[in-house]
C-alpha cells in the first residue's frame, strides 16, 4: 500500500532497467500522494466506527481512555443493535473507547483470531460471547495471564467448565428456558409440540432447549417435545419452518430459542392463522416482525433478556475494574427475562430507542 | 509452462542491480512487495503489529488458508475449481472423532479423516471429469451435501478435540508453531511437485492446453481427478489442525468463508484463473496479505460493522498497485 516503493527505485542500480520519464514520475508522484492519503482515510473510517471521545461524567478521576474490546459470534446480527448503543452509552459516559468484532457467522475460529488480536493489541478489558465449550478457554486464560480482565456476556461457558473468565453478564440461559417450559406447560396441556433451534450445541441458545425440555419433563405433562434446527440464516430459518409445520400439521404449539427462530414461527403463524385452529406460540427476543405479530396475535410471547444492558453492564464493570486497581471484582449479573404478551407489547411498538435498538436517537422515554 | 520463469534468475555477475532485477522478474515479487508494504503500513500505524505475539497471531490467520490455497492453486493452473474445500474442512475433524470415539487411536482417526476428505475428492473429480459437470457446479452441490452430512452426523453441536493437552495435540496444531510447520511443509513440497515433477508439467500442460495436453498423450482424467483428491485432502487436513488450535470441533467451522479466502488468495497470488498458470509460493503470499489485512485492521481497533468495507478498500488498493507493479516488471523484462 505504500505507494512510495515502485519497481522504478528498486531497479535504479540495474544497468538494463528503463529510467523513469516525467510520465512515469508523476505516475509515481501519484502513487505516493495515495499511500499517503489512503491509510488517514482508511483511519478517519475506522475512528467513524468507534465511539466517541471526551472525558466522561461524573467525579471520576482523570484516567486513560481505556479500550475494551467485544468479541462476538454473530457481529452483524440485528439482536446486538442495541448491545452496541449499550457499550457505545457506556464508554461516551465513562470517556473509554471499544471495539465491537469477531465473527458474522458463528465461526469460532475467527472469533479466536479476533481475541488473540485484541491480547495483542494489549486492550484494557475484553467481553466475550462463549459460544463454545472449549475453544475460549485458552484465549481467556492468555488474557488474563496478559494482566487484561474478561467477562463473558450474552453467551456462557458450561457449568464445570475450566473457563477462567471473571464473571458472566446475560441472562440466566437455563432458568429462562425452564420458565419457556412451564409457559408452555401452561399454555399447551399436551400433545405434539416443536422447539426450533438455529444452531444446537451453541452455548447461548442451546440451554434454553435444554431447561425447557427439563421443565417439560418436570411437570408431568403429556406433551411429546421435539427439538429441530433451523440454521443460521434467518431466510433459511422461515422456510425450514415452514416444511417442519406443512409435514407437521398435529402440532399444538411452536416455539423458538432464538431471534430468527421465534420471527419464522410468528409468521408461519400468521400465514396459516394458526393462532385461531388453538396452536400456541412462543420465543426469545424483540425482532419488529414479532413484536408486531404479538400485538395481532399469532404468537402468544415473546421474552425479553434486555440486549442493552449486556453492552452497558460489561462496559461499567470493566472500567470499574481498571479504576480501582482489581479491588473491583467483576460480578455475575443476570439481565433478566421478562415475558412480553398481547398486554404489555404497546410501548414496545410505540416508542423506538435505542434500548430495544430500533431507533439510534437520544432521548429520555416517558412513562415506565 | 510458467513453473520455468520462477525458478532460474541469478547466474552470472552479481552485482546488486541484476539481483534486483532477477527478483522482480519472478512471478510473484509484486505481490511481495504488497505484502511488505501492508507490514510496513500496520508496523507504522500500531505499534503491536511487529510484536512476537501478534506475528504468531498473523501464523494463526495465515496456516490454514495457505494450506487450502496449495490445493486451489493447483486445481485452477489445471483449470478447475473446488468451492466444496471449506464444508472439507469442517467434516474431516468429526471424522477423526467419531472414529476415536469408537475406541480406534487418534492417529487411525486423523488418517480416516484424510481418507474420507480424499474419497471426497475423488467423486468431485469423477463427476466432473466422467460426468462432464462443470466443477463449479459439482462442488457447489458437494458443498451443500457435505455440509447437511456435518450437521447431521454432529448433531449440530460442536465437541472438544479428543486428546486435548498431549503431545500428539500440539503436534497436530495446538503449538502454531507446528500449525505454520505444517503449513510449510506442504507449501514446500507442492512447490516442488509444481516446478520439478511431471505432476506439475502435467498440471500446468492440461489448464493451458487441454487438447494439446491430451493428444500429446497425458492422462488429463488422472491430473484433474488427482488434483481434486489433493485440494480435498489439503482442506481436510487444515480443518484437523484448526480443530487442535481450537480446541474444538464445530459443524460451523471453515465453509464458503475459508473457501473465498484460498481462492483469492490463489488469485490475488498470480493464479490464472482461466487456468495454465500460477505458483504455489504466490498463493502463499496472497493468503499472507489476506492474513495481514485481517489482523491488521482488527488490531486497529476496526469495529465489525464497518470492517468489510474498508477490507474491501484495502483489497482492490493492493490489487491495482500489484497489477500496476506487475505491468512495470514486464516492461522492464522486454
Amino acid at each position: 500500500m505504500k505507494g512510495d516503493r515502485t519497481p522504478h527505485d528498486l531497479g535504479q542500480d540495474a544497468p538494463n532497467w528503463p529510467r523513469p520519464n516525467r510520465r512515469q514520475l508523476l505516475r509515481g508522484a501519484a502513487w505516493a500522494t495515495a499511500g499517503a492519503t489512503i491509510p488517514g482515510f482508511l483511519e478517519a473510517c475506522a475512528q467513524g466506527g468507534t465511539s466517541s471521545s471526551g472525558g466522561g461524567q461524573g467525579n471520576f478521576p482523570s484516567h486513560p481512555k481505556w479500550k475494551f474490546t467485544f468479541v462476538n459470534h454473530v457481529t452483524t446480527n440485528p439482536f446486538f443493535v442495541p448491545t452496541k448503543y449499550g457499550i457505545e452509552d457506556a464508554c461516551a459516559l465513562l470517556g473509554c473507547d471499544f471495539q465491537f468484532t469477531g465473527s458474522e457467522n458463528s465461526i469460532t475460529s475467527e472469533m479466536v483470531n479476533a481475541m488473540n488480536t485484541a491480547i495483542n493489541a494489549k486492550v484494557d478489558g475484553i467481553a466475550v460471547c462463549i459460544t463454545d465449550p472449549t475453544a475460549f478457554d485458552d484465549p481467556v486464560a492468555r488474557a488474563l495471564d496478559a494482566g487484561i480482565p474478561v467477562v463473558a456476556y450474552n453467551a456462557d461457558a458450561p457449568p464445570g467448565s475450566k473457563n477462567r473468565r471473571m464473571a458472566y453478564l446475560g441472562q440466566d440461559l437455563f432458568v429462562s428456558g425452564q420458565r419457556l417450559g412451564q409457559r408452555i406447560v401452561s399454555l399447551v396441556k399436551s400433545g405434539p409440540v416443536v422447539g426450533f433451534i438455529a444452531t444446537p450445541g451453541q452455548l447461548n441458545i442451546q440451554p434454553r432447549i435444554d431447561g425447557a425440555k427439563a421443565a417439560i419433563q418436570a411437570s408431568g405433562a403429556p406433551i411429546q417435545f421435539e427439538a429441530v434446527a433451523t440454521g443460521a440464516q434467518v431466510n433459511d430459518e422461515l422456510q425450514r419452518i415452514e416444511a417442519y409445520y406443512l409435514g407437521h400439521k398435529d402440532l399444538k404449539g411452536m416455539f423458538a430459542v432464538d431471534a430468527g427462530s421465534t420471527q419464522g414461527v410468528a409468521q408461519i403463524m400468521q400465514k396459516y392463522n394458526l393462532a385461531q385452529a388453538g396452536v400456541h406460540a412462543g420465543g426469545y427476543d424483540l425482532l419488529d416482525t414479532t413484536l408486531d405479530l404479538i400485538n395481532k396475535g399469532h404468537l402468544d410471547f415473546t421474552i425479553d433478556q434486555q440486549p442493552y444492558l449486556q453492552g452497558f453492564l460489561p462496559t461499567i464493570q470493566l472500567f470499574l475494574y481498571k479504576l480501582s486497581g482489581g479491588l473491583q471484582q467483576p460480578a455475575d449479573t443476570n439481565t433478566g427475562l421478562l415475558f412480553v404478551t398481547k398486554q404489555n407489547v404497546g410501548p414496545y411498538l410505540k416508542t423506538k430507542t435505542r434500548f430495544e435498538g430500533s431507533s439510534d436517537k437520544q432521548q429520555v422515554v416517558s412513562g415506565g | 509452462m510458467a513453473a520455468s520463469v520462477e525458478v532460474g534468475g541469478g547466474r552470472g555477475a552479481v552485482g546488486v542491480g541484476r539481483v534486483a532485477r532477477s527478483f522482480l522478474q519472478l512471478r510473484w515479487a509484486s505481490i511481495l512487495l504488497v505484502a511488505v508494504g501492508l507490514a510496513a503500513y500496520f508496523t507504522f500505524s500500531n505499534e503491536n503489529f511487529l510484536t512476537r505475539p501478534n506475528v504468531l497471531t498473523i501464523g494463526q490467520f495465515l496456516a490454514a488458508v495457505s494450506i487450502i490455497t496449495v490445493g486451489e492453486v493447483m486445481l485452477i493452473i489445471c483449470g478447475e475449481i473446488d468451492l466444496s474445500v471449506g464444508q472439507v474442512f469442517a467434516l474431516a475433524p468429526f471424522i477423526m472423532y467419531f472414529t476415536w470415539n469408537a475406541g480406534l487411536p487418534i492417529w487411525i482417526g486423523v488418517l480416516a479423516a484424510l481418507a474420507v476428505s480424499s474419497v471426497v475428492g475423488l467423486l468431485n473429480g469423477l463427476i466432473t471429469v466422467l460426468l462432464r459437470v462443470p466443477s463449479f457446479v459439482t462442488t457447489l452441490g458437494t458443498l451443500f451435501l457435505l455440509n447437511g452430512f456435518t450437521l447431521t452426523i454432529s448433531r449440530a453441536t460442536p465437541v472438544a478435540t479428543p486428546e486435548n493437552g498431549t503431545r500428539f495435540a500440539e503436534v497436530m496444531g495446538h503449538n502454531i508453531y507446528f500449525e505454520l510447520g505444517w503449513a510449510i511443509a506442504v507449501i514446500v513440497v507442492m512447490q516442488i511437485v509444481l516446478s520439478y515433477t511431471r505432476w506439475g508439467l502435467y498440471t500446468f500442460s492440461v489448464g493451458g492446453n487441454m487438447v494439446g495436453a491430451s493428444e500429446a498423450g497425458i492422462n488429463v482424467r488422472l491430473i484433474k481427478i488427482s488434483n481434486f483428491m489433493l485440494t480435498s485432502t489439503l482442506g481436510g487436513l487444515a480443518g484437523i489442525l484448526e480443530s487442535y488450535r481450537i480446541t474444538s470441533i464445530a459443524p460451523l467451522a471453515g465453509g464458503t468463508n475459508v473457501m473465498f479466502q484460498a481462492v483469492a488468495a490463489a488469485v490475488i497470488g498470480g493464479t490464472a484463473l482461466a487456468g495454465g498458470s500460477g505458483t504455489i509460493v504466490g498463493g502463499l503470499l496472497g493468503a499472507l496479505v489476506l492474513s495481514i489485512l485481517l489482523d491488521g485492521f482488527t488490531l486497529q481497533g476496526i469495529n465489525a460493522d464497518t470492517f468489510d468495507m474498508i477490507l474491501g478498500i484495502a483489497i482492490l488498493l493492493a490489487m491495482v498497485m500489484n497489477v500496476a507493479l506487475q505491468r512495470s516488471r514486464r516492461r522492464g523484462m522486454a
